[in-house]
């Protein structure tokens, strides 16, 4: 796959698109350029015919020109677009034309989404933000929450991993999550991304990673099979009052993603093709070679208990004296043998077409991204269509069927921790390069397992609306979704211990999702009044299967069941959740005075198969009110006001938690009682017969406000959002039969501030075009409620010890650390117990260690001159205080400079990675894994010949086990994870008219994009943003790739 | 103006919701567990020497650090207890002893007198100290009912008081092993012997030499001085001459100095208590308790084959003066000769 593949492609589609030919005769031509008025921007895809029932003879370009062969005897044409009112222009005498078209009252202002429906913006009671999708499509993702970084205030988007394909971690508002699972560098916080619904189809990105980052399955996010090409706007629902509909499943917020629907009478066929490099970013720095023998050798014989001690070790280990073996005498760069540069295309052909009463769209995508570590990658194909159909203005139909496949290779790691990789490059450079009589036998499994990764995922839409009473109406949306996932692996005998592994893993999820409404519309006057109520039902279903075997006859001969059938695993994987069923009934008022006051009251029921038998349904209320004070007659004189309204919204929305098991029971084969098989339950959570779904509770008020025809506008909102009611595992006295109860019981508030401005500084009249949108939101998390009542519940973290703190009135994530106060100068700076004459010591179950010069001064708070867990303060936390972005967009004719940046304040990270890096100097003769070893020959660090270091002197490693001055959980190795970001930049040339007629298209666009241009950050490790949830840089994460792009947007 | 008014209500509204969010959410105080408490109740030092109690305080899910404060200390009937909040000069270490001081000098450079009430508690991790400066006439020992004291803990959270601990002091012992008889004081005729004895034979009957066949006698020759002096006594209670331990280490027995060997003893000049530190060093025992002595000579046996003989000893001395040591091998004397 390169560019002269390429080449070909291109060439056919150039040949199948020259038949397209216009036919000259007796006729003339009319050119011209068609104004939205209000804002006097250019618009697309304006259709152009000689009246409205006839066919369209051309559609207006990027830069809203179009050109017409029109008869000579024509004497107007006629101009449509959907949301504007149409026009009817005099051609008479004229050839060239300026058409301002004007929007369409129900348009006016944009459109936003609220609820189910649709509504201009000025009546917006709840908080919406809609982005285009023309914002995010000259960059290639295979996941386009990527480019949603920074575009959306109070939207927090972190690219957690660069592997292609897995999920990006999104929160809307803040936390809304305490829940950890896991231990050490796995630990995670329960995943809380918004739902997101895609034409229509709810699809839970929630779910598949329960199981943490070692999730089973492809590990595909079900997002990554969107192609971002087809996605015309995104959504963003983030008050009560916009997501008070999709209450059984909002509480983390709503995203709702359209596909481009055809709106053009002239079909559109258009091709967007990106080729693009993926490069390395900055890797870590290595000692190699006779380098990084001598400083082993040199550490042993100074730090061991005698010289003759050390070199008796040294002596013993042939990796370290044996340097003419050739085995032992190489400098291998680890890093470059699975991180690489990778060239990757992307190609997405569709075709549309129609106008308001029929109109049709069908996408295709190849998309191939083989991520920057070697045996990764994504590949996604994907195939969708939609189409409305409106013969009468009482009825109405849409449609969509999406089908994708996603193949990921995931190396040998679960994709998002490529713990394979790095457990490999964190061997010794001493090693020779991979081959089957290499030492390193991890490198060679990343390199040489047999992994593939499938996703399918097939989707559904119908929504039929049909007017049968003048205010009368019912609707009914239907939509199935499917998603299979695949996972086989084999492992070769070669480097499984002879042994020849297989591991397959299959999972279906289904979910069937309908909504029937009765519509009421009435207007009285000034009046309007919008009312329906609605039921809803939604089945998930979810089936995971594994199998593994092992011992194969030989490593080309995978299966069927090996020589060692008795030792095969299969089943369903035994932590599953079986899925889910929601029921929803509920009612919505809207009442709209003159789209001056406006009062939204919505209230649904909630049922949900994981709720308890008691509480089986939770009821959602929400109340929403604006007032447009720009249209109050005492604010008429105010001419530069183009719009200004206040809005509140209060309500309450669930989403569902744990599984059904939860609150029933469950049961298990428990062997044999009385000689006959039987089922009995599991003791280990007894069943919750009042378990409730986690409910939160959402205010917002939010003022908008746009200045001179709206040239200017800025959006204030501040919000206070209650997450209650989520579930925590509580330990049960041990006198009871089971042994932990699941309670609703962690409570925590989100508030904050948002501010969106976005400007266009320059006057319409202006040939440079400049528009700038600047975003940022505080947030600020504070626990309000533990189980028991208690203040302050430490989570222990049984591999790393970086424990969590949750403690009321303090944010959720926090740090518990021992204070790093510096190294000890010298003994003589170690302090004394003045009572035992003791110096201050740590104690283990190995022995007691006492401080020297060169060890790290933790604070001893307690002042009992031991350091031990007491003396750990809270310190920092991972959530995340300010977050925003800033998006540029100057255009100049043909040409035009986008950059989107995106900016994050208030994190703090704890770098494992360097405290690992750093521990593994405590090894000094391990050389498969930890075994990497950074410099540490600056100033920085501790050694006799530099007593002022600021950094523990790392060679003491006969005792650095025991008083471990690299532990993860000190405030040495937390950092200010603040960082700006430079996400995109796109330079784009429109070819000129001239250009692109010859060539039989419409348009012709070329492209280059960079993308994850640069990160300015006091961060010490690689890249701030590449970090968990709980704030952790893990040392095997996915780096980032930077892409260079060259692309092309074709029309026809 | 208008603008203004709209600027001004805006940020009114701004102030106003900050102030309710705050209003409704918990303050962000210290937790203070009240499950928190002393796992230790009752206190038994030996009075002079310094005793720290460890451990003492379990604390689930309390902010740290937490403050202590000894209050309402009494004696057993309710009386004052003046002498237990009185400063007194006390011995406090402001260097780490290491075992590796190479002068009485430099030990004494690492300590210094301080002025501290003789029962103190730790502000921020409730140990208890009691100073080696209390002894029996100043405080109330055993079998005296002692003291009974409360504690407030507290943090910026919340607070506790722990009423009713109790202090009940030990008389002194001023050296270990000891025979006497801790609550009375009451000495005992029961001798000290050594912790092992391994290859000694007798002079006379070249039958083994058991560590019950050895007396060893703790002498405080003197109050003030800071020595420690070794003698040997055999069968006849005579002085054997030290020297005919031929292997001891001499110079590295003890943590002392100016050593002084003459045909009937061994001395040093040490510094007190012994052993300075709970910490193992060359000299004591293997979790450093103890001082530990090894006293041990080499003689050609029957047919000319080396036998080695040694002696062992683990011991503590907690005030100072001028002390002695005496190993009395009362049933009969070592045979140090060559066969």
């Amino acid at each position: 796959m390169n560019f002269s593949n390429m080449r070909y492609v291109l060439l056919i589609l150039l040949v199948l698109i020259s038949g397209m030919t216009l036919q000259a005769q007796d006729t003339r031509r009319i050119t011209g350029k068609v104004l939205d008025n209000s804002n006097k921007q250019p618009l697309i895809g304006v259709t152009v015919s000689l009246s409205d029932s006839s066919h369209a003879l051309a559609a207006t370009d990027e830069n809203g020109n179009f050109t017409a062969i029109v008869p000579a005897k024509a004497t107007a044409l006629h101009f449509s677009n959907i949301g504007f009112k149409n026009k009817v222009v005099s051609i008479k005498g004229k050839s060239d034309l300026e058409i301002m078209m004007e929007i369409s009252s129900d348009a006016m202002q944009g459109v936003v989404v609220q609820g189910f429906q649709r509504r201009s913006k000025i009546t917006a009671t709840g908080s919406t933000v809609t982005i285009s999708g023309e914002d995010i499509q000259n960059v290639p993702v295979s996941n386009f929450t990527e480019l949603l970084q920074g575009r959306v205030a109070g939207v927090n988007v972190q690219n957690t991993t660069g592997m292609p394909g897995a999920r990006t971690t999104m929160n809307l508002r803040g936390l809304s999550s305490g829940s950890v699972s896991g231990s050490g560098n796995d630990a995670f916080l329960s995943p809380t991304s918004p739902l997101f619904v895609i034409d229509g189809v709810p699809v839970d990105v929630n779910s598949g990673y329960e199981y943490g980052f070692d999730q089973s399955g492809p590990g595909t996010s079900p997002l990554a099979l969107i192609p971002p090409e087809d996605i015309a706007e995104i959504s963003f629902l983030k008050s009560a009052a916009a997501t008070a509909l999709y209450g059984s499943r909002a509480a983390y917020g709503v995203v709702l993603v359209n596909t481009k629907r055809g709106k053009s009478k002239v079909p559109i066929v258009s091709y967007a093709g990106k080729f693009y490099m993926n490069a390395v970013p900055k890797l870590k720095t290595v000692i190699g070679g006779a380098m990084e023998r001598e400083l082993r050798i040199q550490e042993i014989l100074a730090n061991d208990t005698s010289l003759y001690s050390g070199r008796d070790k040294i002596d013993m280990n042939p990796a370290l004296s044996d340097y003419l073996n050739p085995y032992y005498n190489n400098s291998t760069n680890w890093q470059s043998v699975f991180y690489g540069p990778t060239y990757n295309m992307s190609h997405n052909i569709s075709a549309s077409g129609g106008d308001q009463k029929f109109n049709y769209k069908v996408n295709m995508g190849y998309a191939k991204d083989q991520g920057i570590i070697k045996n990764t990658g994504f590949t996604r194909y994907n195939l969708s269509m939609n189409a409305d159909y409106q013969p009468t203005d009482n009825f109405k139909v849409n449609t969509s069927l999406s089908a994708a496949l996603g193949e990921q290779q995931k190396g040998n790691g679960n994709g998002v921790s490529q713990t394979g990789v790095a457990n490999a490059t964190s061997a010794s450079s001493l090693l020779p390069r991979p081959s089957f009589f290499g030492g390193n036998t991890t490198a060679l499994g990343n390199l040489s397992t047999r992994n593939e990764n499938k996703s399918n995922s097939m989707q559904a839409n119908l929504n039929i609306w049909y007017r049968f009473l003048k205010d009368l109406s019912a609707r009914d949306v239907f939509s199935y979704s499917y998603k299979a996932g695949r996972e086989s692996n084999f492992r070769p005998a070669a480097i499984n211990n002879n042994v020849a592994e297989f591991y397959v893993y299959d999972d279906r999820t289904q979910e069937l999702n309908n909504r029937a409404m009765l519509e009421f519309n009435k207007e009285l006057g000034k009046h309007r009044i919008t009312s329906y109520v609605f039921n809803e039902i939604t089945v998930r279903n979810y089936y995971p299967k594994a199998m593994m075997y092992s011992g194969f006859p030989n490593d080309q001969y995978e299966g069927p069941s090996g020589i060692n059938a008795g030792a095969a695993l299969w089943g369903i994987i035994d932590n599953f959740t079986p899925g889910e069923r929601l029921l929803t009934n509920g009612g919505s008022l809207s009442y709209n005075y003159q789209d001056k006051y406006m009062v939204d009251v919505t209230y649904s029921v909630n049922g949900t198969s994981s709720n308890g038998p008691n509480r089986p349904f939770a009821k959602n209320p929400t109340i929403a009110g604006r007032w447009n004070f720009y249209k109050e007659r005492f604010m008429e004189d105010l001419n530069w006001l183009s719009l200004g309204g206040v809005r509140f919204d209060w309500g309450r929305s669930t989403i569902p938690q744990g599984s059904v098991f939860d609150a029933n029971g469950k049961y298990l084969y428990t062997g044999r009682y009385n000689n006959n098989n039987t089922i009995g339950t599991v003791w280990d959570y007894i069943p919750n017969p009042n378990l409730e779904p986690k409910m939160t509770t959402k205010y917002n008020f939010g003022v908008d406000l746009g200045v001179l025809n709206n040239r200017y506008t800025a959006t204030f909102e501040t919000y206070y959002n209650q997450v209650d009611n989520e579930i925590y595992d509580y330990a049960l006295a041990d006198h009871n039969a089971y042994g932990k109860i699941k309670v609703n019981s962690l409570n925590q508030v989100n508030y904050g501030y948002e501010l969106t401005l976005s400007l266009s500084p320059l006057p319409a009249s202006s040939k440079w075009q400049w528009n700038v949108n600047m975003n940022g939101s505080i947030n600020k998390n504070v626990m309000t409620g533990l189980p028991g009542n208690s203040r302050l519940i430490i989570k222990a973290d049984a591999d790393n010890a970086q424990d969590i703190v949750y403690r009321l009135g303090r944010s959720n994530l926090s740090y518990i650390l021992y204070n790093y106060r510096g190294v000890f100068k010298s003994d003589k700076d170690v302090p004394v117990d003045p009572a035992t004459g003791l110096p201050y010591r740590v104690q283990t179950d190995k022995g007691v260690y006492y401080f020297q010069a060169g060890d790290p001064y933790w604070t001893d708070l307690d002042g009992n001159y031991i350091s031990n867990a007491y003396d750990r303060v809270i310190a920092g936390s991972a959530a995340t205080k300010i977050s925003g972005g800033l998006q540029s967009l100057v255009k100049y004719g043909g040409w035009s400079l986008s950059v989107a940046m995106s900016y994050l304040y208030g994190r703090d990270i704890l770098n494992n990675a360097l405290a690992q890096r750093l521990a593994a100097y405590s090894t000094p003769f391990n050389i498969q894994k930890d075994a990497s070893l950074i410099p540490v020959g600056d100033t920085r660090f501790w050694s006799p010949a530099n007593p002022d270091g600021t950094i523990p002197n790392p060679y003491n490693y006969l005792y650095t086990s025991m008083y471990n001055p690299f532990r993860f959980d000190q405030t040495l190795f937390m950092e200010d994870g603040s960082y700006f970001k430079i996400n995109t930049v796109t330079l784009a040339y429109m070819l000129p008219k001239s250009f692109t007629t010859r060539y039989k298209m419409t348009r012709l666009q070329v492209y280059a994009t960079a993308n994850n241009v640069y990160t300015f950050s006091n961060y010490s490790g690689p890249d701030p943003e590449l970090v968990t949830d709980l704030g952790k840089d893990r040392s095997d994460g996915y780096p980032n790739r930077r892409s260079y792009t060259l692309g092309v947007n074709i029309q026809f | 103006m208008k603008r203004f008014c709209l600027k001004a209500m805006l940020l009114l509204s701004v102030a106003g919701l900050q102030g309710c969010y705050k209003k409704y959410l918990p303050t962000d105080r210290d937790a203070f567990d009240l499950s928190s408490q002393f796992t230790t109740t009752v206190y038994q030092p030996f009075l002079g020497r310094t005793t720290l109690f460890q451990n003492n305080f379990k604390d689930e899910f309390s902010s740290k650090p937490l403050n202590f404060r000894i209050f309402n200390i009494r004696t057993y009937d309710g009386g004052a207890a003046p002498e237990l909040q009185k400063p007194f000069p006390v011995l406090v270490w402001t260097e780490p002893y290491t075992g590796k001081e190479t002068s009485l000098a430099e030990i004494e450079a690492k300590r210094k007198m301080e002025e501290h009430p003789v029962f103190e508690i730790r502000d921020h991790s409730g140990e208890f100290i009691m100073w080696q400066s209390a002894t029996s006439n100043i405080v109330r020992a055993q079998p005296d009912s002692g003291y009974v004291f409360d504690v407030e803990v507290s943090n910026k959270g919340g607070r506790k008081i722990v009423e009713g601990l109790r202090l009940l002091p030990f008389r002194e012992l001023e050296y270990e092993p000891n025979k006497a008889d801790i609550i009375t004081g009451n000495v005992t005729n029961e001798a000290l012997h050594p912790l092992s004895v391994s290859g000694m034979i007798g002079d006379s009957t070249e039958s083994a030499i058991n560590s019950g066949d050895i007396d060893i006698t703790f002498h405080k020759a003197s109050n003030t001085g800071s020595s420690l002096t070794f003698r040997f006594l055999d069968a006849n209670n005579q002085l054997i001459n030290p020297a005919k331990f031929n292997l001891t280490k001499w110079a590295t027995l003890v943590h002392g100095f100016n050593m002084q060997q003459t045909s009937t003893y061994v001395k040093y000049d040490v510094a007190y208590p012994i052993p300075l530190v709970k910490r193992p060093t060359a000299y004591t025992n293997e979790d450093g308790s103890y001082a530990h002595l090894t006293f041990e000579y080499e003689r050609l046996g029957f047919g000319g084959i080396r036998q080695v003989a040694n002696m062992r000893f683990d011991f503590g001395i907690y005030t100072s003066g001028t002390w002695e040591i005496i190993f009395a091998f009362k049933k009969e004397t070592p045979k140090f000769s060559n066969d």
